[in-house]
């Protein structure tokens, strides 16, 4: 029984969003310490604020301000802060009615324990020092000693002083554990000893590389293992003009399908060993395998074997 | 059962379109948000049909995959700018078809007479997007993707040269067409006004076979449809185009004995269409095709997969100028995925600009007398596939 592999996979990037011009004037009035909410056709006032009637899908546009003060209409306490959240030490989540709004905001409550925290706490907006139009300029709120404030909401232009923020970067990452199962953990262990094997189908008897675990076509489990190539033939293949991100690899250089000798659909390499521009369909080539300090399993590249090329009615089923 | 419910069985209602609205795309909008984005085509859709949010039944939305804005589940944030609280919405993905079979999954409901008026609607943010990379990951033990996009294409396009024996130029020809008929669509990206046959040719290879002239911008847009039953046909204030088939197929990305060039799940997705609409001869019986071409060489490889043309022959047709505007079977009038391609909405663009023209309603790039238009798309691997076939005339089964 093989060990199955795994590892960690990160998925990370910083996502840009055009706002819109609704949570463009929240963002800016963020930046400019006010606080925006928007009126909706019954006279409601939405904080965040929306761009279309929840109710009526009519377009919403009549910015009014409402207080940085609020009362919590829920909360959860969150005693284990993770990266990226609102504080560092354990904190509750709360929902926050602001003076003058309908609805409430989701934000972060500093708070010492969930002891200190109620529904209808009275609390207030914490500014974050520097503040660049997104919705971390509030820090946090605060536990605040004071009544209601009657509130009227009024009419906001929805402009600042200053340009006015039209977009965001929102940071995203996902944390994933990845294994890749039984049938391709032999694969990669096999790959270690400059083998590569591949699982034969019990029913249509192709040679899958790698192998999954069972035939896409015939839905049936594959376990005997045949060891394919080394050699392969050049199937199909283009030449790369673009810098592919993270790769350390000069331009151009030629990306090819290769059916190794056994197997009964094409791998995806790099051909190296012959100048780009010699590279042709039916070329045989044999696998020259990554120096090992680098931690690939992989073949750096596949080399001509010198041998004469595949005649095409050979190989052209697996084109 | 079955024959109790064969015996039972009550004829489809047929479907219409009565409102198309697209959003003049470009590389960026950055003046609005997603939800701004979508209301704008939805809106046009509405005007066109002459209906309010009101007259909708549910929302049918597409879009490629979330990771590409990074807006998990755009449609739950979504609702109010289409009008869809109180009402059923439904998110389809399919990949790059997706913009099509979300458009097959809202006609569905009108033809199962589950809704009589749905809003369908697909969209992409490129600009805000990274579909490039965003689908190539770094799994761990797994070889990095050498190629990106162009690179997963390119050497199929090198397979269907080798197999037909096609010129070298067949792609540029393609490209050239693509972009000028572009120039009589207002709604397409890429107006290039002093577009050459020459500079097309003397564009950079990317990934050799394939040109930067010869591949589809990076777009932000939206494209939106009022599909509706025959009483709603009857109300609408312009001709209604009338779906007479569509289908979806899948296949796997990669088996063994799988055609990159002409794949499998292709011929029989469009087999079952032209089934339905009683087609038997599309070359003959269909007069314009919008076809999902993001690479100039798919334009022959879809002729033969969709049978207007046989093996090896596709490009014969694009060569003679068969596929031209004036041509005798136009592809690509609007200008195509070459033209325009906010990802999500791609596939919805083929359907809605096959819709607009046997309606008559497709401007500048109208060919006149188009009774049956068919739209295509793709996507993943060559991997799903969805179309339709759009009549001037109610279907007669």
């Amino acid at each position: 029984m093989t060990e199955v592999l795994s590892a960690p996979l990160v998925v990370e990037f910083p996502f840009t969003r055009s706002v819109g011009p609704v949570q463009s004037a929240f963002l800016t009035g963020l930046r400019e310490r006010t606080l925006l909410g928007v009126r909706a056709a019954d006279g409601t006032v939405l904080v965040p604020p929306v761009e279309y009637d929840p109710a009526t899908a009519a377009e919403l546009r009549d910015l009014v301000e409402v207080a940085p003060t609020g009362t919590v209409t829920t909360w959860a306490w969150n005693p284990g802060p993770r990266r990226g959240q609102p504080l560092d030490t354990p904190f509750a989540w709360v929902l926050v009615r602001l003076d003058g709004a309908d609805t409430a905001l989701l934000h972060a409550l500093d708070a010492p324990d969930p002891d200190a925290v109620r529904t209808g706490l009275r609390v207030r907006v914490r500014w974050a020092a520097e503040r660049t139009g997104a919705i971390t300029d509030i820090a946090c709120f605060e536990p605040y000693e004071g009544d209601v404030m009657v509130h009227q909401a009024p009419s906001h232009s929805g402009e600042f002083v200053g340009e006015a923020v039209t977009g965001i970067v929102a940071p995203a990452r996902l944390d994933y554990t990845y294994s890749p199962g039984r049938a391709q953990s032999q694969y990669i262990r096999a790959l270690s000893g400059h083998r590569t094997v591949g699982e034969r189908c019990p029913s249509c008897r192709k040679v899958y590389v790698p192998p999954r675990g069972a035939c896409p076509t015939c839905g049936v489990a594959t376990a005997e293992q045949v060891e394919v190539g080394p050699r392969g033939t050049v199937t199909t293949f283009c030449i790369v003009n673009i810098k592919a991100k993270g790769l350390d690899i000069e331009v151009p250089y030629v990306y090819a399908h290769i059916a190794l000798d056994g197997a009964d659909l094409a791998l995806h390499a790099r051909i190296a060993g012959i100048p780009y521009d010699r590279v042709r369909m039916g070329l045989r080539v044999e696998p020259v395998w990554a120096d090992s300090a680098t931690g690939s399993r992989y073949p750096d590249h596949y080399r001509p074997t010198g041998e004469p090329d595949a005649d095409y009615d050979t190989y052209k089923e697996l084109v | 059962m079955s024959g109790a419910s064969a015996s039972t069985r009550v004829a489809k209602e047929p479907v219409a379109v009565v409102g198309i609205g697209q959003t003049k795309h470009v590389a960026a909008r950055r003046d609005v948000s997603i939800a701004g984005l979508v209301r704008e085509a939805a809106h046009r859709a509405l005007r066109d049909a002459e209906l309010t949010w009101a007259d909708i039944d549910a929302v049918v939305i597409g879009k490629a995959p979330d990771f590409f804005e990074g807006v998990m589940m755009p449609e739950l944030y979504l609702a109010d700018a289409l009008g869809a609280v109180g009402k059923p919405m439904l998110r389809v993905h399919t990949a790059g078809s997706v913009g099509g079979s979300t458009a097959l999954v809202a006609a569905n409901l009108v033809a199962g007479r589950v809704h009589g008026t749905v809003l369908t609607l697909a969209f992409e943010k490129q600009s805000e997007s990274n579909a490039m990379w965003g689908l190539s990951l770094p799994v761990p033990f797994q070889q990095p993707l050498l190629a990106g996009a162009g690179g997963f294409f390119a050497p199929h396009i090198r397979a269907y040269m080798r197999r037909t024996g096609a010129p070298d130029t067949i792609g540029s020809l393609v490209a050239y067409k693509d972009r000028r008929n572009a120039l009589k669509n207002p709604y397409a990206h890429l107006h290039e006004h002093d577009i050459t046959l020459e500079k097309v040719q003397s564009a950079p290879m990317l990934w050799d076979p394939v040109r930067y002239s010869e591949t589809c911008p990076s777009s932000d847009g939206a494209c939106a449809m009022v599909l509706t039953d025959r009483a709603g046909a009857a109300r609408a204030p312009r001709p209604p185009a009338w779906m007479h088939g569509g289908a979806m197929r899948s296949e796997p990305t990669m088996f063994a004995g799988k055609d990159f060039v002409s794949p499998r799940a292709g011929k029989d997705c469009a087999a079952d269409v032209y089934r339905q609409a009683g087609i038997a001869d599309p070359r003959r019986e269909i007069d314009a095709v919008e076809m999902y071409v993001p690479f100039s060489w798919y334009e022959p490889m879809w002729l033969e997969n969709l049978g207007f043309a046989a093996e090896g022959e596709g490009w014969k047709l694009t060569e003679s100028g068969v596929t031209e505007l004036d041509g005798d079977l136009p592809v690509n009038m609007s200008g195509g995925v070459l033209s325009t391609n906010p990802i999500g909405a791609s596939g919805m663009i083929r359907f809605a600009e096959a819709a607009l023209q046997v309606r008559g309603q497709a401007g500048e790039h109208q060919v006149a007398g188009t009774r049956k238009a068919l739209g295509h798309a793709y996507g993943g691997g060559s991997q799903f596939f969805s179309m339709w076939l759009v009549g001037a005339e109610p279907p007669t089964t």
